[in-house]
């Protein structure tokens, strides 16, 4: 499957290709509004990456001309303005999602798997890993064809793990991605411990072996053990 | 006092001034021209005594004629000849009046004789008189003239002065809406105005720049923080990284995090003051407040702090965003500077929302708390925006907040109406 970036923060735009890419995506990348437009043109992606503030034109204007010509990629507007009104005129304008920079990238590869999910029409609803199946149609993980009972918070948890596996998640991410970015946190994280433990007893419990992997107090990593 | 009340005394002092001394001086030069006619007649009678003593070689009879009175008398000699002014009654006439005599001497057979012509001067009193009702009915129609002006004219001429004076006093540098003067058609006042309009234009303009400098500079901060943020994000993914490296790492994620709150909070306080929450819609505070308590619950739970929330049903008029921002900001603050195993309790009902909490820190100062960047004793990790944030949403929402300590608890009160 192939991510389209379009945006024109190089380092920015590389950050992003460079996580997002893995055996599953190719990233490519447009810097700015006629490389983008022309590639929009072009290919078929699964997904596109869109900032909206680009040298030669709005992305905004990207966003209808795909929209216009009929192309069914997924969108997802990353911006640096925040106010509802331009969440809004994102929306209106046929994005899939909306989020404002500075995100984390394991919170951009959540939305992006989310906004793939959601456009491919295998019409399953349902994401496998090792032993875990969820549900997301009925938010139901199941281990084993065995169904385990998670909190709320525990099966996005888990979603966003899943989403971000094999991959290194900061604690704040994961904070912001459970509570909102609004929340002054103050820098204490220690009660996203409690979950992480529940979650993990609860898989465990199950019979799955422990998929999180702690990395020095700094973040937690999800990968088959 | 009024400008043209004053103008007017000073006048009006000047004017009865110059009348007094103009009266005074027609006064005397008035009299000493009539006493000089009077004289002059006198000389005549003297003339026509003498004559008429020469040609008969007799005095005449003393004469009364109306108004003028001749009167000889035999002398011993020779008298001075002068003239005199004297009061007395005329025979025949009940009150004294005034008189102005010429006094000589005439010799006739080797007699002297002392003659005495007198005039009355009552012409000259009555023209005098006169003189002087004209006057005091001038000044007193002056005084009303210039009353009358000052009344109604003045203020007539003033009216555009006026004018632009209330729509400067109802000007607000931040309020979006341009200085608008009246026209006027006096040359002083319009050159005033036009002075006024560009002053406000001037400051309108600078206060604009300096508005949307706070909120442009934090959006422009945001993409260099994002690159940092996803530097740091894809540098944890490193698996050689050592536990000293992965620190440091962490470190600069909690900075960033710090960065970027910061960063929300001055675009939130920018954003308020550039009027972006002006939509008011009535908001069910009791149930977006139990919402909150739900997402805090975690964090009070792993800090072991008690939580003791008395919610009545409150509806209040105020923009939904600026009331979630109010309910996360009192309730970050009552949590950062609680002590672990404390208590929050939470009153709200139809007139109030309080928030009160224990801590470690004593009383604070209630005119410092909410300005910007205020920091206590304690605790460096946090901005010192979030109270003044409360403040700046309850100013906007016309709500008022207090702060009062009580009992070792800090306690924040917003209410909702304040004029009751």
């Amino acid at each position: 499957m192939k991510i389209l970036v379009i945006e024109d923060e190089r380092d920015l735009a590389q950050s992003i290709c460079s996580y997002l890419a893995n055996e599953q995506f190719i990233c490519e990348y447009a810097s700015d509004f006629p490389t983008a437009s022309e590639k929009i043109a072009l290919y078929d992606y699964a997904c596109i990456i869109l900032d909206i503030s680009l040298p030669g034109g709005n992305g905004i204007d990207l966003l209808r001309e795909l929209k216009e010509s009929g192309k069914l990629d997924g969108v997802l507007i990353i911006s640096a303005r925040d106010s509802i009104d331009d969440k809004v005129n994102g929306l209106n304008a046929g994005a899939d999602d909306y989020l404002t920079k500075p995100f984390h990238l394991p919170e951009l590869a959540a939305r992006v798997a989310a906004i793939i999910r959601r456009k491919s029409f295998d019409g399953k609803n349902i994401i496998r890993f090792d032993r875990l199946e969820l549900d997301l149609y009925r938010r139901q993980v199941t281990i084993n064809q065995s169904p385990i009972d998670l909190t709320r918070k525990e099966y996005e948890l888990l979603l966003y793990f899943i989403s971000n596996k094999n991959r290194v998640i900061a604690k704040n991410a994961i904070a912001i991605h459970l509570w909102g970015d609004s929340m002054d946190l103050a820098g204490n994280y220690d009660f996203i411990y409690t979950h992480i433990k529940n979650l993990r007893k609860k898989m465990v419990h199950a019979g799955a072996p422990d998929y999180i992997k702690s990395i020095y107090g700094m973040g937690y990593k999800f990968m088959l053990a | 006092m009024k400008l043209f009340t004053r103008y007017s005394r000073i006048n009006i002092l000047v004017i009865i001034t110059i009348f007094l001394i103009a009266a005074t001086a027609l006064f005397f030069s008035i009299n000493y021209v009539m006493l000089q006619q009077v004289d002059e007649s006198l000389r005549i009678e003297e003339g026509e005594v003498t004559t008429y003593t020469h040609q008969y070689g007799h005095v005449p009879k003393n004469m009364i004629v109306k108004d003028q009175l001749t009167h000889i008398v035999p002398a011993p000699g020779p008298v001075a000849r002068q003239y005199t002014t004297a009061r007395f009654t005329e025979p025949g006439d009940s009150r004294p009046e005034d008189f102005r005599q010429l006094t000589f001497s005439l010799q006739t057979g080797g007699q002297w004789y002392r003659v005495t012509v007198s005039k009355s001067l009552e012409d000259m009193d009555m023209l005098i008189h006169s003189i002087l009702i004209i006057s005091i009915v001038t000044i007193l129609a002056i005084l009303m003239a210039s009353f009358l002006i000052n009344r109604f004219l003045l203020r007539r001429l003033w009216q555009d002065f006026y004018r632009s004076l209330e729509a400067v006093g109802g000007f607000k540098v931040g309020s979006g809406q341009p200085l608008e003067l009246p026209t006027s058609r006096i040359d002083e006042f319009s050159f005033m105005n036009l002075n006024l309009e560009r002053l406000t234009q001037q400051a309108r303009a600078d206060y604009h720049v300096l508005k949307t400098l706070s909120e442009n500079a934090s959006h422009e901060l945001q993409t260099p923080i994002a690159i940092i943020r996803s530097k740091l994000d894809l540098l944890i993914q490193d698996e050689h990284l050592s536990e000293a490296q992965s620190q440091a790492v962490q470190s600069a994620n909690n900075a960033v995090q710090r960065l970027v709150q910061l960063n929300q909070s001055l675009l939130l306080l920018a954003r308020i003051g550039n009027h972006q929450y002006d939509t008011v819609s009535s908001v069910q505070l009791d149930a977006e407040l139990s919402e909150k308590l739900t997402d805090f619950q975690e964090l009070w739970q792993a800090q072991q702090i008690r939580v003791q929330p008395q919610l009545r049903p409150a509806v209040v008029q105020m923009n939904p965003e600026l009331a979630h921002f109010l309910l996360n900001n009192l309730l970050s603050n009552a949590t950062r500077h609680n002590c672990a195993g404390g208590t929050i309790i939470i009153l709200l009902d139809e007139q109030s929302l309080e928030v009160s909490n224990t801590s470690q820190v004593p009383a604070l100062d209630e005119r410092v708390i909410f300005q910007r960047f205020y920091k206590g004793a304690q605790s460096m990790q946090n901005n010192g925006l979030g109270l003044s944030i409360v403040r700046q949403i309850c100013d906007v929402s016309g709500f008022t907040i207090h702060y009062r300590f009580e009992a070792g608890r800090h306690c924040f009160r917003v209410c909702f109406a304040p004029g009751s």
